[in-house]
């Protein structure tokens, strides 16, 4: 699967073109997603992992939070419960490299009217199971529990779910080829958000 | 506040200008919800959503619940969704397949037209006790426009072809992009809510005027949007930055009104026939195979960008889909957009729109929750009782006929699509029963 972008990237000409798709089976279907959860493996730096990917988002750090990705890396948070793929249905969010880049520039403008005045938020990730380990293409699959408080105006909010990562090991840390959040409300109407969960 | 005793509702509505009483008044807005969401014909759902036989999806119109069911005999039945024996709610999916409806409470059953198929325990019912008397309701009228199903809760008033009119041709250019000559609505939908009256986002389909304000976050700096659809090499442009002015292709838009308060903004900058990318190409490759080159390059010629069926409906043709306005109350509203499938399209081509509508219009996007926080933020505005008056009057007396739509023509950068929907809202309004 190929993202392409213009060679020289510019707000507002960011070419949002899709060529091929992921494998069949790079999504989860987390209704039907069954915990095997590997003994024997240190889960430490996968939890730290998750932790401070998680406090790039509290702290607004979203181009270091881009960064974790592979160049093909996506962001996905589906609109069902039961949703296989992002592509025959309507997602919350589908983010891959050109939507981020759009999304992250988009936030950083000055007259973006759903963040001024900005939300805050606190991310908690929690019961952090290694579910596959392939260590020899250095390829995991975590999966988590995750809840994210969100204040912005006198009004709070909790978004939290099940979320999945597919890891793929570094020199030293890990970058991101998929981060899968199932919301436990996703179906039902939302109030606008903006920033990644 | 309203309270009835305003000598004439019509006072509410001035030229140029409405009172916020509109937005604001909880009394308004049951009237509302009889007098214009029970009369008008209301989109409930399309075929494409209940394909077989027993297959439904429940909604609401004038927030009573209702379920749309594909009847044994092929035909689309819209049914109240409420027991005929003591009120209880029958089917409480969204969605789903159904051969007896069969209610929770008591266990009375009913067919996919309504009729009462079995009360259990029927020798304690009255000796004069008829089942037949006990079918779900079946609203008053239905209707069907190339998949588009409508309903109304009232046997007279409007037909259905007098109530569409000529948007006729606003739903048609739609599904003409369809290779098959069929759109698909079975590609999930995004909800979202606001707190604020849903006139706001009722107003805000054809009002042009407040992109390039609103929506300043999504243009770079020399004012040209983001590329929103599929191969798109840029999106439009938006602002004028050497002049500091609104684009001149944008200012060069056009908004379109007839009866009932239906409306459109015309396309300037689509331009489909000079996208490119692969799913594009193999898309209009598929088109023009079915349809024939010349027929193609018409139909990528669309001549509508958005449209409005008033009171809830609209469509849009930049980043195709379907959406529907529901009331909740007074200052709370949820919407629901469905993004399209064109049949017989290549998959390639139906993911890209699906993919960039999660972009332009989910409750995540950059386009779509800029307008959420505008609405909100105008509910909020309208507490104030120091200016009762909302203005509405930009372009007031400069609306021209249009001979080839049969319309009323003006600037999409003015306010007429506003006041004819203000106008057809006294209409309802001002109507007797």
């Amino acid at each position: 699967m190929r993202w392409l972008l213009e060679p020289n990237i510019r707000p507002g000409l960011i070419i949002l073109m899709l060529q091929t798709k992921m494998d069949q089976n790079f999504f989860i279907s987390a209704e039907d997603f069954v915990p095997s959860g590997l003994a024997g493996i240190d889960r430490e730096p996968f939890e730290l992992f998750l932790i401070l990917e998680a406090r790039l988002l509290d702290l607004r750090k979203f181009w270091d939070w881009k960064n974790l990705y592979t160049e093909e890396g996506v962001y996905w948070v589906p609109a069902s419960p039961n949703q296989k793929d992002p592509y025959k249905e309507a997602s919350l969010f589908f983010d891959d490299a050109p939507v981020m880049i759009t999304r992250f520039v988009w936030l950083e403008q000055p007259r973006i009217q759903i963040k001024t005045p900005p939300s805050r938020s606190v991310h908690m990730v929690s019961n952090v199971i290694v579910e596959t380990a392939d260590n020899e293409a250095g390829e995991y699959l975590i999966s988590s529990t995750m809840s994210m408080t969100e204040y912005r105006q006198d009004t709070q909010r909790i978004f939290s779910g099940y979320q999945f990562h597919r890891l793929v090991k570094t020199k030293d840390s890990f970058q991101i080829r998929l981060k899968q959040v199932n919301l436990v409300n996703c179906d039902s109407a939302f109030e606008a958000m903006a920033v990644p969960i | 506040m309203f309270n009835g005793t305003h000598a004439r509702i019509a006072d509410l509505v001035q030229p140029g200008r409405v009172h916020r009483d509109v937005y604001t008044d909880p009394n308004l807005f049951e009237l509302e919800m009889t007098r214009i969401f029970e009369k008008a014909w209301i989109f409930v759902g399309h075929d494409s959503q209940i394909p077989g036989v027993g297959d439904f999806v429940t909604s609401e119109i004038a927030r009573q619940p209702i379920i749309l069911i594909r009847h044994t005999d092929g035909s689309p039945r819209v049914l109240i969704n409420r027991c005929s024996h003591r009120g209880a709610k029958v089917i409480n999916e969204q969605s789903g397949n159904a051969k007896t409806l069969t209610c929770l409470y008591h266990g009375w059953s009913f067919g996919s037209d309504g009729k009462c198929l079995g009360v259990t325990m029927p020798e304690g019912c009255s000796p004069s006790f008829q089942k037949e008397d006990y079918g779900l309701s079946n609203v008053a009228r239905t209707a069907n426009y190339r998949g588009f199903i409508f309903a109304s809760l009232t046997p007279t008033g409007p037909s259905f072809e007098e109530f569409l009119g000529p948007m006729t041709a606003n739903i048609d250019d739609l599904v003409d992009r369809a290779p098959d000559g069929e759109i698909l609505l079975d590609a999930g939908v995004h909800r979202y809510i606001y707190r604020g009256n849903w006139k706001l986002q009722v107003e805000n389909v054809l009002d042009s005027y407040h992109v390039p304000f609103s929506h300043a976050s999504t243009v770079n700096k020399k004012g040209q949007q983001f590329s929103r659809r599929e191969g798109d090499k840029g999106g439009a442009q938006v602002v004028d930055q050497e002049k500091k002015k609104t684009a001149d292709s944008w200012r060069g838009r056009r908004s379109y009104v007839v009866d009932f308060g239906h409306g459109w903004t015309s396309n300037t900058q689509l331009k489909d026939n000079e996208r490119s990318s692969p799913a594009w190409d193999a898309y209009k490759e598929s088109l023009a195979s079915k349809v024939g080159v010349d027929r193609m390059e018409e139909i990528l010629t669309p001549e509508f960008h958005n449209t409005l069926l008033y009171p809830n409906t609209s469509i849009m043709g930049l980043n195709i889909h379907v959406r529907v306005i529901k009331p909740l109350a007074v200052d709370l509203t949820e919407v629901n957009v469905y993004p399209i499938r064109l049949k017989g399209a290549p998959d390639e081509m139906n993911f890209g729109n699906i993919r960039l509508l999660n972009v332009t219009h989910s409750a995540s996007s950059f386009v779509q929750t800029d307008d959420l926080e505008a609405f909100r933020r105008t509910q909020e505005g309208l507490r104030s009782r120091q200016n009762e008056w909302i203005d509405i009057s930009r372009g007031l007396g400069e609306e021209q006929a249009d001979s080839h739509y049969n319309a009323t023509s003006e600037s999409a950068m003015h306010e007429m699509a506003v006041r004819a929907q203000y106008s057809a809202w006294l209409n309802y309004l001002n109507a007797s029963n």
